[in-house]
């Protein structure tokens, strides 16, 4: 199919992330990570430091205490929630422009994704589970596929649409049809891309229909929870609206109940309007 | 002049020119109330049915369709809204493509919202309910005018 090599083939054209960022996530990753070194290399973005730091200074990431350097944040956090938090910072302004495609006007696709990220941490509290560290960083993720498959989405709008509502399909199944790919696996390849941890990618690649994972992933599930909810709110919604399935199976392995929804959503609401005057500003 | 109503909040005003909007009205209820002869106008974005117990929806009545509706139209009454002039049109209380219980928030906002009309003996002039769209809602204060955008087209109510 043409059009999907098409797209895949664009997924190469993303600028890579900055190797300030790509240095400082391999030394995350080393178990024996000296804390000179990627002070050091981060310091070459100093914006990067710093708003690593406003993060980890929020509620959302668990400091009680003011935490003031990247070795304090290490310590406090560990160097997976750190690594995680630089490729949140690192990630959204890639997330914060227009899609036409979608009728995202700016920011409001960078929303949808905090709602999603914050929606997937507030269903294991909910829960009184402790989300995986990667959990917020792939909710945050899960929907870049769409800055792709936006420049395409655009012209063949109504062929999806049209399969939408005569056929009853969910968004990115229709957009699989129309274009040969969704913006799913679009995200996915694009993490690959991007030399991204595999426990990321599969969660984006899955998170529309999480029944397809060959394997049980407790990310993935609160991530595919945390999209319905954020769904549900509203918050950040493009022309693909509340089109898509919830995986009952994912609910009952869960044991979610509608009261526990709701408790979410009230919570969401609140809590993505606080975090958004923590990130750097969008355009407007 | 736009005025935005966010999720779990309400306006209420007589001010000439402007345009009250709600945006992302997913499983939200939307209800638009107007008074054409004293032009008081109202909107307001219920996120949930009822406050159930939430510590949130009772500091915040607008959260609710059960506690927001009779506050929003209480405060057109203030106004000099009259009773017997209100029209109200609802958009939004969208679902899932498929539906589960636990996450039928949109129908649950939708069944409460014509409870209580009917127990009030009003009843609404025009609404877009349910699907699986997305919506945004503007008032235009100076008409009553009540136009939906969704899916990139915006059509009157």
């Amino acid at each position: 199919m043409i059009k999907r090599k098409l797209i895949l083939s664009q997924v190469r054209r993303v600028p890579m992330l900055s190797s300030t960022v790509q240095e400082g996530l391999r030394l995350l990753r080393d178990p024996q990570m000296d804390m000179g070194s990627l002070a050091q290399a981060l310091q070459h973005d100093p914006g990067i430091t710093a708003n690593i730091l406003r993060l980890v200074n929020t509620p959302y990431f668990g400091s009680v205490n003011r935490v003031n350097n990247l070795r304090d944040a290490v310590v406090r956090l560990g160097a997976k929630r750190v690594s995680h938090l630089l490729l949140t910072v690192a990630v959204t302004p890639r997330i914060s422009g227009e899609l036409a495609g979608y009728d995202q006007a700016p920011c409001t696709l960078l929303e949808q994704s905090l709602s999603i990220a914050l929606a997937a941490e507030l269903t294991a509290a909910e829960l009184c589970i402790t989300a995986p560290p990667h959990t917020f960083t792939a909710g945050l993720l899960a929907n870049i596929g769409k800055i792709v498959i936006n420049q395409f989405l655009h012209g063949e709008y109504d062929q999806v649409n049209s399969q939408v509502e005569q056929e009853n399909l969910s968004f990115e199944a229709a957009e699989r049809n129309v274009l040969g790919v969704d913006h799913p696996e679009i995200g996915a390849e694009l993490l690959t891309f991007w030399n991204l941890p595999e426990d990321l990618v599969r969660v984006v690649r899955h998170f529309r229909a999480p029944d397809n994972c060959p394997e049980h992933d407790l990310t993935l599930d609160l991530v595919h929870v945390g999209s319905i909810v954020a769904c549900m709110t509203g918050i950040g919604q493009g022309v693909d609206g509340m089109q898509y399935r919830i995986s009952e199976a994912v609910v009952l392995r869960l044991g979610l109940d509608e009261s526990m929804v709701q408790n979410v959503m009230v919570k969401l609401v609140d809590h993505v309007e606080k975090l958004k005057e923590v990130l750097p500003k969008c355009g407007k | 002049m736009k005025i935005s109503v966010g999720i779990s909040d309400m306006r209420v005003t007589k001010q000439s020119g402007v345009i009250l909007v709600t945006h992302s009205l997913g499983s939200c209820l939307g209800l638009a109330a107007y008074d054409p002869l004293s032009k008081v106008a109202g909107l307001i974005h219920c996120l949930l049915p009822k406050p159930s117990g939430n510590k949130k929806a009772a500091e915040n009545p607008a959260m609710c369709v059960s506690t927001g509706v009779p506050a929003m139209i209480r405060e057109m009454f203030t106004l000099g809204a009259q009773r017997r002039n209100l029209v109200l049109k609802a958009a939004g209380c969208s679902r899932m493509v498929n539906v589960l219980n636990q996450f039928n928030t949109g129908l649950r906002n939708q069944e409460i919202l014509l409870a209580l009309l009917e127990h009030n003996g009003l009843q609404l002039a025009a609404g877009d309910l349910g699907g699986n769209i997305p919506r945004t809602m503007y008032l235009h204060v100076d008409t009553g005018l009540v136009l939906i955008r969704s899916k990139r087209k915006e059509r009157e109510l």
